[in-house]
């Protein structure tokens, strides 16, 4: 939903203009009427009126940026992060009964069993926290990051439960966490988009754009879509025929007659214009650039496992960290091929195969870089899996009560593990985080107070936590 | 101040700085000069949203949130002696009002608001409640709850500038402010934007000149009423509606199906081009279908209600989405019609307005008791076809009812013989026992079945139960209709059809149920069974290329999964309850008990389910019977039902469908019952629509739903209306009939403001209330409230015909003032609320884009029918950017691209991007107001779609065709155009610049000017008639310069 100009009555459309006018807009402005017009004692303040400037946080960041792995359709934990040998002994059994009072499922009957898991778990790295064998690269990491085992949300259908892990409610219609980073901290590059998305894995998410919408914030905020191969975004190409001095000399065409437009009628948004127009220019000219994984050496690709024109959970890995490192603060990297009902066990070793080994080379590849200290990094679903078995022996349906989530970077405490499900796996029984606390932990990490970054809409303070009872996980802080 | 509180800015802040430039004190700017002394504080304005923002949400109607049982919300509690002493206000004497000395105090216990509500009033702002208080502390209701009346119209100095009311309200406020109003508008300026504002298009250059040469002087009004009279104004001002009933094409969330609702959408364009009166307007979209005699259009109307998602993807349970759906509907009357936000109070009551949540869900209950249906409508032409059809076949029976004249005497009889010929059958209450709770099943009263949520499109059901019966014979399908279903089945595929690729009954003792035999039937009869056709391959094919192939209910049992029962009897008569009988070899009781696992395979979908290709049962029902002699009954069930009422309490209506099928059992009428059923087929399809039906059968009831979670209901409630707000009309029934007509009474509060206000908006970019989905306390203040409410009884006098209320607005100085500001103006009235100018602002994203067709001459301007395809990006509708395969079929044939973007199919999670770039709602919820952004992602739109380049082609050749010879002409004709004014000399010089260095570089090859106007198989896309062949040279120069025209801001502007 893209429906909101009233919260921007904070925001004098006056000192918009100036700030991009004067700062961001690179063609000449001599002689125009503009001096008058944007009185200097205004540009201080104007500067923090550029919707996409950056802005300082509520408080010192950890994490200035935000990679966000997001493995749609419903990892299963019981496969990959939590441990329930338990689980396998009760292998056929009903689960007890007070367990499965008011439990509300998607697929399975009542009637389901137990189902063992299916991968052999072993501890790794200093902190010795286990991970299955389908992780053999993450091991590799597993000492910098930490394990929420204990996650929790209220949808067990993926499109509601994905809006909720991406907007707070699984209703459509709230802004996405990326919107709300980048209301609340701006972009570092103004000649990227500041929130960047991809779509890998067998096929888009279930809840569709909503997931990087902006809701009721300003459409600026929302995600912008990129390719993993070809145009990587919509019209960034010059049509065909029209090479760059064509385009330049067009675009010097049309700012001049915007300018004398401006000069009549001085309306400020046809400064805005005349400055989207050139950071249209900018971007052409930059983005292909960013995108172009030629650049990378051999060593990088093989690290990732991407290759240059075929498109990849690794590439776009691989392309996250080029646009993060030129300024871009939010990328999401949606993977949707995680929703076993059957085949799990193929179906999982697949999915870590395709994707295990970037997400680890991500971590690897920031803390070379020096950038995995404020780039936070995070991985999971919308929700878990059932310790039942859907059909055969090989699936698990929805589970809301209990997942996980690893983070890394960005200020969050490596080598651990947090929360704890019971011995099934089905709740998570210890330190429960809920998706709001997630939320919560999220902006905290980015100096952002998720009671304060708010913004007025339909009469209320409007939060990413909405009005839950969010806490900051402080125990995973490093 | 830190950079990072620009994000913090408190509502209260914010409050000060618009009352600085607001009435009352309305002299005072918000340079921050002092409020003058002499102007007593208006409480409407100044006290009260200081109050709603500080104190209600603790102090307000929120009973269950209210601190200290204090209500600081109405007038006897403001000034009552509370518990713990004290008066919260006494007037005159701040310094013993309570509410004051817990402002002032410096104990922090006793603070208000209190730290941790993160609320806090500035000195100012508590000056401003002690002065209200000293100075009688006045008190009156929030605005937007006591109903208009017609204010009397201000004093003004500069009489001779007032061309109606409007001006005289516009103009005293700015006389009060010191200000005056901007010159009028150039001519042609002023032409441009009314053509903008009335039909969303440009006027031709020939519109242009003919508009210059009248100098009756009646030029503009004339011109005013032309444009309230085309069709394009309905096409206008539709998507204005459309957003607020958040149209779209198909059902969002993960499926995303293409829904059938553009006939809503047509509607809604018609009602506004003949000026459906705007209570009438809100009537037929909430209630249409109950109407003692409904049209099409006011069933098509109620589509209003359908516009929320559906939510079929694996796994849901419907009832808990068709609650989100409610709430919904609940949100788009709150924000679309009442100009209010319930939508808080599914969970509590309103924080701020005076509405319970116990009053929420009375209103709910008013609406609750739908079915959502989809039915078949059919166009104008389809509608005369069926009346010739229907004609005939009348024609015909009156020939057979001549040529026996004792038809009546027969018919009984054959009644009577039939009448009781059926064996007992026993309805079985089997169960899903399949495994899977994808496809969700409920059993109804009559032991039937329903399918709902996820329609799995291939796929066998399993139903299970054990009985005890001691013989078994024969099994009995019944499909049945049921007003849920598409066309109201008896199955879940677009039609309400359904395929049957196999029957299979597995039976076991009860003791040894897993020892399961199959059952062999010698006997399979059914009262109907198409002629083996093959199914529609757009449709239902399978992932393996080939299709399936109906027939015969033979089919259902020939253990080939490609060929099933299939019931389609053609338009019409497709879609009525069917059954088929299964005699078994023998009995098949086992006399300990019997378990039965019947297997319903339905492999006839389609490959795709995340589209419209399934063919499931949709209700059915499953009986048994010791007999061996048995067949389907040949009599439909309809009959049946009418031979349960004695024949002299039959109507005409009920007559005529009995004898309508007595008549195909009469031998001697075979030709002519052949005759009929070949009239049938010529029956037109028509197109679904997603409508609203109640229910008569099993009235639903609504319950007060605990935080708005529909698993705890708590008690139940009868419809009823919020106290705040106009009553009930009296002795009507509790229905959404009369719901309907309560909200658009003549004595709501809000629902005529609500409805100007969004005009004013539309015209000026801003509502006279700038928060138009929130007049309530919390909503920002009116700029003019003596106009809102002037123009809310002017709207009801006036019939509440909305083309009156627009041609008001356009004939008056107000709108027809030039848009240039300056920049003290800029820095006194940012946001131009006191309308010293008018209004410039760039158009919605579909006026972005038909602007661009509509300046090219490209533009189909073809109204109404199904959504159109525009080019797009095809890996937005597959996978991975897409959950599911979505169609998006390329009109490139014909001009079907070029159609107005109203047009354009809306996939609710996949946008059409170049609308998406310019901030068009998706349909997600209800939108009253967008956003209206102005990014590089537009200018790349703009500058480099497909599309938009086809049309810098178009009015290229245009312009070389009709822009005379000379360069300067031909630059004026297309800037004309597009602008609608002539250049200037500074605008002709940079343009011909332009060419000249682009006429070079052309010339010199530089620029390849074949590329730059064929598509990618070399063809010229806009292609230039025969005669008078056009070089590429020139083609691609002039292609050059139209497209920097196009992308001038001024092109995309209203100004």
């Amino acid at each position: 939903m893209n429906c909101q100009t009233y919260l921007h009555r904070h925001e004098n459309p006056l000192h918009r203009a100036r700030r991009w006018f004067l700062q961001d807009c690179a063609v000449g402005l001599g002689g125009i009427a503009m001096a008058d017009l944007l009185g200097k004692q205004a540009q201080a303040k104007a500067a923090a009126q550029n919707p996409l400037a950056p802005r300082k946080p509520h408080f010192a960041p950890k994490a200035k940026r935000v990679i966000y792995l997001f493995m749609a359709g419903g990892p299963s934990h019981l496969e990959m992060f939590d441990n329930k040998p338990k689980l396998t002994e009760y292998n056929g059994k009903l689960p007890p009964a007070e367990l499965m009072k008011g439990y509300r499922s998607a697929f399975i009957m009542p009637g389901a069993t137990l189902l063992g898991p299916k991968f052999k778990f072993a501890k790794h790295g200093q902190c010795g926290t286990e991970l299955s064998e389908v992780l053999p690269n993450m091991a590799k990491v597993v000492d910098e990051i930490a394990i929420i085992k204990s996650m929790k949300t209220t949808a067990f259908n993926h499109a509601p439960a994905q809006i909720e892990m991406n907007t707070g409610r699984p209703q459509f219609g709230r802004p996405s966490m990326g919107a709300w980073t980048l209301y609340g901290l701006g972009s570092e590059s103004q000649n990227l988009p500041g929130y960047v998305v991809f779509s890998t894995g067998t096929k888009g998410p279930s809840g569709g754009s909503s997931n990087w919408g902006s809701g009721f914030l300003p459409t600026t905020y929302q995600g912008v879509q990129f390719r993993g191969s070809g145009e990587p975004v919509m019209y960034l190409s010059n049509p065909k025929g029209i090479d760059t001095r064509l385009q330049r000399d067009s675009l010097d065409a049309i700012n001049a007659l915007n300018r004398i437009q401006l000069d009549q009628v001085q309306d400020p948004e046809i400064a805005t214009r005349i400055n989207s127009f050139e950071m249209a220019f900018r971007m052409q000219a930059e983005t292909p650039d960013v995108v172009d994984l030629n650049q990378e050496t051999k060593q990088t690709l093989e690290l990732y496992g991407a290759e240059p024109g075929k498109p990849s959970f690794a590439n776009s890995c691989l392309l996250a960290r080029r646009l993060v490192e030129k300024g871009t603060r939010f990328v999401q990297i949606f993977h949707e091929a995680w929703d076993q009902h059957g085949g799990l066990t193929a179906g999982i070793r697949k999915n870590c195969k395709d994707t295990e080994q970037a997400c680890a080379a991500l971590i690897m590849d920031l803390k070379e870089r020096g950038m995995l200290d404020d780039t936070l990094v995070i991985w999971g679903g919308e929700f878990g899996r059932t310790p039942m078995v859907q059909g055969g022996n090989d699936g698990r349906d929805h589970h809301p009560n209990a997942f996980s989530v690893w983070m890394a970077g960005g200020g969050i405490k490596g080598g651990i593990t947090y929360g704890v499900t019971d011995e099934l796996g089905f709740n998570a029984v210890e330190d429960i985080v809920h998706t709001y606390d997630l939320h919560a932990t999220i902006l905290h990490l980015l100096g952002l107070d998720c009671h304060n970054l708010s913004v007025q809409f339909q009469g209320l303070d409007q939060k990413l936590i909405g009005v839950a009872p969010a806490r900051v996980v402080t125990e995973l802080l490093a | 101040m830190p950079a990072s509180l620009a994000i913090t800015v408190s509502r209260l802040a914010f409050l000060v700085s618009v009352l600085l430039i607001l009435p009352a004190s309305g002299r005072v700017n918000c340079a921050g000069e002092k409020v003058g002394e002499k102007q007593p504080v208006d409480f409407a304005l100044q006290i009260r949203p200081l109050l709603s923002d500080a104190c209600f949400h603790c102090h307000g109607p929120a009973e269950e949130d209210r601190e200290a049982d204090l209500r600081l919300d109405v007038k006897s509690s403001l000034f009552t002696p509370v518990a713990e002493g004290g008066i919260p206000i006494v007037p005159g004497k701040p310094e013993q009002s309570l509410i004051y000395k817990r402002l002032m105090t410096d104990d922090p216990d006793l603070q208000m608001p209190p730290a941790d509500s993160g609320k806090k009033l500035s000195s100012e702002q508590k000056e401003l409640i002690r002065r209200w208080i000293a100075e009688g502390a006045n008190w009156s209701q929030h605005w937007a709850f006591v109903p208009p009346v017609r204010p009397a119209l201000p004093q003004v100095k500069n009489e001779q500038w007032v061309q109606n009311p409007i001006d005289a309200f516009v103009l005293h406020k700015l006389e009060e402010n010191g200000l005056s109003p901007a010159a009028k508008a150039d001519k042609l300026r002023l032409l441009r934007r009314l053509y903008l504002d009335l039909t969303g298009l440009l006027p031709s250059v020939r519109e242009i000149d003919q508009y210059m040469k009248d100098t009756s002087g009646h030029a503009y009004e004339k011109k005013v009423e032309e444009l309230l009279n085309s069709p394009h104004y309905g096409e206008k001002w539709a998507r204005h509606w459309l957003d607020a009933a958040r149209y779209s094409d198909s059902d969002g969330f993960e499926k995303d199906k293409p829904r059938f609702v553009w006939n809503y959408r047509d509607w809604v364009v018609r009602s506004l081009n003949r000026d459906l009166p705007y209570n009438q307007f809100l009537i037929e979209q909430l209630a249409g279908d109950m109407f003692e005699h409904p049209t099409q259009d006011q069933i098509i109307a109620t589509g209003f209600l359908r516009n929320s998602m559906l939510n079929e993807e694996g796994g849901v349970d419907p009832e808990q989405f068709r609650m989100e759906a409610m709430f919904d509907r609940m949100d788009a009357i709150g924000k679309s019609i009442l100009g209010l936000t319930i939508q808080c109070c599914q969970c509590h009551s309103h924080k701020y307005d005076p509405i319970t949540q116990t009053e929420y869900y009375r209103m709910f209950a008013f609406i609750n008791n739908g079915y959502e249906h989809n039915t078949i409508v059919y166009s104008p032409e389809e509608e005369l076809q069926i009346a010739g059809i229907n004609g005939q076949i009348r024609e015909i029976e009156a020939k057979m009812k001549q040529d026996l004249p004792d038809w009546r005497q027969r018919m009984r009889q054959w009644e009577q013989s039939v009448k009781n010929d059926q064996p007992a059958w026993k309805v079985l209450a089997v169960k899903n026992s399949t495994g899977s709770n994808s496809q969700r099943y409920y059993t109804q009263s009559d032991g039937s079945i329903l399918s709902q949520g996820y329609a799995p499109s291939r796929f066998t059901g399993q139903f299970a139960v054990t009985v005890d019966d001691k013989k078994m014979n024969a099994i009995r399908l019944e499909l049945l209709v049921d007003p849920r279903l598409p066309a109201n089945g008896p199955g879940r595929g677009l039609n309400g059809m359904v395929a049957l690729s196999e029957f299979k009954l597995y039976v076991s003792s009860a003791k040894t149920p897993d020892k399961k035999q199959l059952v062999k039937f010698v006997k399979v009869t059914a009262d109907y069974g198409n002629q083996p056709q093959h199914l529609s391959p757009d449709l239902y094919m399978a992932a393996d290329g080939t299709t399936g192939i109906t027939g015969p209910v033979s089919f259902a049992v020939d253990n080939d999964n490609k060929t099933a029962w299939g019931i389609d009897a053609g338009p019409v008569l497709r879609n009525q309850s069917r059954k088929a009988v299964f005699v078994a070899e023998k009995n098949f009781a086992f006399p300990e008990g019997t378990r039965l696992e019947f297997h319903l395979v339905q492999m006839h979908g389609g490959w795709n389910s995340n589209d419209n290709q399934t063919l499931n049962l949709g209700r059915f029902r499953i009986s048994v019977t010791d007999r061996k002699d048995v067949v389907a009954d040949p009599v439909p069930a309809a009959v049946r039902k009418i031979f349960e009422i004695p024949p002299e309490k039959r109507t005409e209506q009920q007559n005529e469908t009995v004898f309508s099928y007595w008549r195909t059992t009469v031998p001697r009428w075979k030709t002519e019952n052949e005759k009929i059923a070949r009239l049938w087929k010529l029956h037109p399809e028509g197109t679904m629509q997603l409508v609203m039906m109640e229910r008569t059968d099993e009235p639903r009831d609504t319950y007060f739903l605990d935080r708005g979670d529909f698993l705890k209901p708590k008690q139940k409630v009868t419809p009823g209306v919020p106290s705040i707000l106009n009553p009930l009309p009296k002795n009507e029934p509790l229905n959404r009939l009369t719901f309907a007509k309560w909200i658009a009474d003549r004595n709501s509060p809000t629902v005529a403001r609500a409805a100007v206000n969004r005009a004013w908006q539309a015209f000026f970019g801003r509502g006279i209330v700038a928060t138009s989905e929130d007049l309530g306390s919390q909503g920002e203040a009116p700029t003019h409230p003596e106009l809102l409410d002037w123009l809310a009884v002017e709207l009801m006098d006036n019939g509440w015909s909305m083309k009156k209320l627009h041609r008001l607005i356009v004939l008056s100085a107000t709108y027809q003032q030039s848009s240039k500001t300056t920049p003290q103006l800029l820095e006194k009235d940012p946001y131009n609320r006191l309308l010293a100018h008018g209004p410039r602002f760039r158009v919605d994203g579909e006026i972005v884009r038909d602007i661009a067709l509509s300046a090219s001459g490209l533009i189909n301007l073809q109204m109404g029918g199904p959504g159109v395809y525009p080019p797009s990006a095809s890996f937005l509708y597959l996978p991975p950017a897409s959950y599911g395969y979505k169609k998006w079929p390329e009109e490139l044939a014909g001009n079907q691209k070029y159609r107005r973007a109203l047009y354009t199919f809306r996939y609710r999670s996949v946008p059409y991007p170049v609308l998406k770039n310019f901030d068009t709602p998706n349909g997600d919820a209800s939108c009253v107001r967008r956003d209206r952004s102005n990014t590089p992602l537009q200018a790349l739109t703009t500058m480099n779609e497909k599309l938009f380049l086809e049309c810098a082609q178009g009015l290229a050749l245009k312009t070389i065709q009709q822009g005379g010879k000379k360069d300067t002409d031909r630059i004026s004709f297309a800037f004309r155009c597009c602008l609608t004014r002539s250049p200037s000399k500074e605008e002709l010089k940079i343009l011909t610049d332009l060419l000249n260095a682009q006429r070079k570089r052309i010339a010199s090859g530089e620029i390849d000017a074949v590329k730059l106007i064929t598509d990618e198989a070399g063809n010229r896309v806009v292609v230039p008639p025969a005669r008078g062949k056009i070089k590429d040279s020139e083609m691609a120069l002039w292609t050059i310069l139209a497209r920097v025209i196009l992308n001038l801001d001024e092109t995309i502007c209203k100004g």
